[in-house]
């Protein structure tokens, strides 16, 4: 895999609405190497989504550098285009309802004309039957269970072959157990289509099962407090949450992660209280 | 109210064992259709007190044509032509002044909802002129129409306008920004973005405003051709009153009724059509 080095060299971004300068993420240097998968887990308010926002191209950064295999993203006064090259998958899913699973699916390569909409819809067909979807391409999104728009919307982020794959706490209004399934599929899609995966959760447990790096935020201003390498080899299965490693490395980060939490929920509090 | 009758029809059971085969019959019969059966009481004593209220000295029904008289004059209204070009003419009307709305409310509204600048330079104008009813334009509709047809359909047109264009703008500048977002990412362009998102997504609105803004156009074009036409079911209505043709009157209240109804009813089947993913999960 020679596509998707993504690279955060000193970013950092300034929300300036009323002329209330507010630090959202500070410094924030961290490599990512082409098929790694990068779990970053921090406090709500962290500056996480802001710095995906960054990569995908929805928004600027006030200092420092982003890029993706050597072509800059993000750069004071200069921010690429949204594209295919760069796929989100929304916190809280953004299939279109008005179309059908199918359309949903293959609209991107149609869309940028890389394939025609029957070899998207080949393409597409096959996908589907790997996530166990079969016979769904002609439903509408709103008739599929929550479980079941997620695999979608992973299916279609995979047909556009992104070079990095955006996920934004892609499984977390579903419930643990569909949550613990998504978790695995995703993984076996992952061997058969390999990305770069930028994965955000709050959920340190699911971080450390999918991920090859986990990276704690801290609480705002976002810097980095710890990056982590998840030395249990690939593929998993759930059998891994038990393992000692796994306990070892949960029992490290999450003392980490408590502390941050905390420290947000603080800072929230003095806040309203303001 | 399923459920009310069925709540109801519990203790016939008991009243089964206890009272004679074909009177529990009737009373469980009763209890399970309750609704309908209060329905069609109201029904029947709405009518009766109509048609005795002469008699009865009812105020204000009493000087009302009584039901078989309207159904006397109703046969003879139905089998004439002028009614049924009334309908037609109130039809042609409703139809072009709706269409108007939807062709030229919906655009603006698109259009507004878009682009801040199209937002601004119309915002204004909008805001001064909506709050005039429609029925207050007449006048004005009559001098500056060439025919009273254009200034008819005119009326009906501003009836439907508002109420198109303001769902119009609701709808598309509520869309939600992850939509946009997914398909900027997914390599739309910004014709791809218009057509495959800000106009779908919008569309539930666009059919709110069809099926609130048909309400309001069978309104205008009643209050229009009692002032301005010569022909079509509000002029009929009018003239009916003036040659003080009572029966007559209802039975063109009740055509209009129904004519908008089945319109209404029309364009909730068109809206389905248009939005087929609505009402699911």
């Amino acid at each position: 895999m020679s596509r998707g080095a993504l690279s955060f060299r000193a970013v950092r971004k300034v929300y300036d609405p009323e002329r209330k300068a507010v630090l959202a993420l500070d410094g924030i240097d961290l490599d990512i190497a082409p098929g790694e998968f990068c779990a970053i887990v921090g406090p709500s308010g962290c500056g996480k989504t802001t710095l995906l926002n960054a990569v995908a191209g929805f928004e600027t950064v006030t200092a420092g550098t982003i890029q993706l295999d050597g072509r800059t993203l993000a750069t004071p006064g200069e921010s690429a285009a949204p594209g295919e090259d760069r796929i989100v998958v929304f916190q809280h899913g953004a299939l279109f309802p008005w179309r059908s699973v199918m359309w949903n699916i293959t609209c991107g390569p149609v869309m940028q004309g890389r394939m025609s909409a029957r070899e998207a819809n080949e393409h597409g067909m096959r996908l589907l039957a790997r996530v166990g979807l079969k016979g769904c391409e002609d439903k509408y999104p709103n008739d599929l269970s929550g479980g079941q728009k997620r695999r979608v919307e992973i299916v279609r982020a995979l047909v556009n072959d992104p070079s990095v794959l955006l996920l934004d706490e892609p499984f977390r209004a579903l419930d643990a157990l569909t949550k613990s399934v998504m978790q695995e599929y995703l993984l076996e899609l992952l061997v058969q289509f390999p990305k770069t995966v930028f994965f955000i959760t709050h959920d340190l447990e699911e971080a450390i099962f999918l991920g090859d790096k986990v990276v704690v935020f801290t609480s705002r201003p976002g810097r980095i407090k710890e990056v982590v390498t998840v030395d249990i080899p690939k593929p998993r299965s759930h059998e891994v949450l038990t393992s000692a490693r796994f306990l070892e490395l949960k029992a490290a980060l999450s003392q980490v992660v408590h502390t941050e939490a905390r420290r947000a929920f603080e800072a929230g509090e003095k806040e309203m209280a303001r | 109210m399923k459920s009310l009758a069925s709540t109801a029809a519990a203790p016939p059971a008991n009243a089964v064992e206890r009272g004679t085969p074909l009177a529990s019959g009737i009373k469980t019969h009763l209890n399970r259709h309750f609704d309908l059966v209060v329905g069609a009481i109201t029904l029947i004593a709405f009518f009766l007190a109509w048609q005795f209220a002469r008699p009865l000295g009812i105020p204000g029904l009493s000087a009302v044509e009584p039901p078989t008289r309207v159904v006397a004059a109703s046969w003879d209204l139905l089998s004439s032509a002028t009614f049924w070009t009334a309908c037609y003419k109130s039809a042609l009307r409703i139809l072009a002044g709706f269409a108007l709305a939807q062709i030229i409310g919906v655009p603006i509204g698109l259009m507004m909802a878009t682009n801040r600048m199209a937002f601004h330079t119309l915002f204004p104008i909008t805001e001064i002129l909506r709050p005039i009813p429609p029925v207050a334009w007449i006048p004005v509709a009559i001098i500056f129409w060439p025919t009273r047809e254009m200034s008819t359909v005119f009326i009906v047109f501003l009836g439907a306008f508002w109420i198109v264009l303001l769902n119009t703008i609701g709808g598309a500048s509520t869309i939600e920004e992850s939509y946009k977002r997914a398909a900027l990412s997914l390599g739309s362009s910004r014709w791809h973005l218009f057509r495959y998102i800000v106009l779908p997504a919008t569309m539930p609105s666009i059919v709110t405003g069809m099926v609130v803004g048909m309400g309001i156009s069978w309104e205008m074009v009643v209050a229009a051709e009692m002032i301005a036409s010569d022909t079509g079911l509000g002029y009929l209505l009018w003239q009916s009153f003036e040659i003080n043709a009572g029966a007559q009157v209802i039975v063109c209240m009740l055509a209009i009724g129904i004519a908008g109804f089945v319109s209404s009813a029309l364009i909730s089947r068109v809206g389905r059509l248009l939005t087929p993913w609505q009402g699911r999960r």
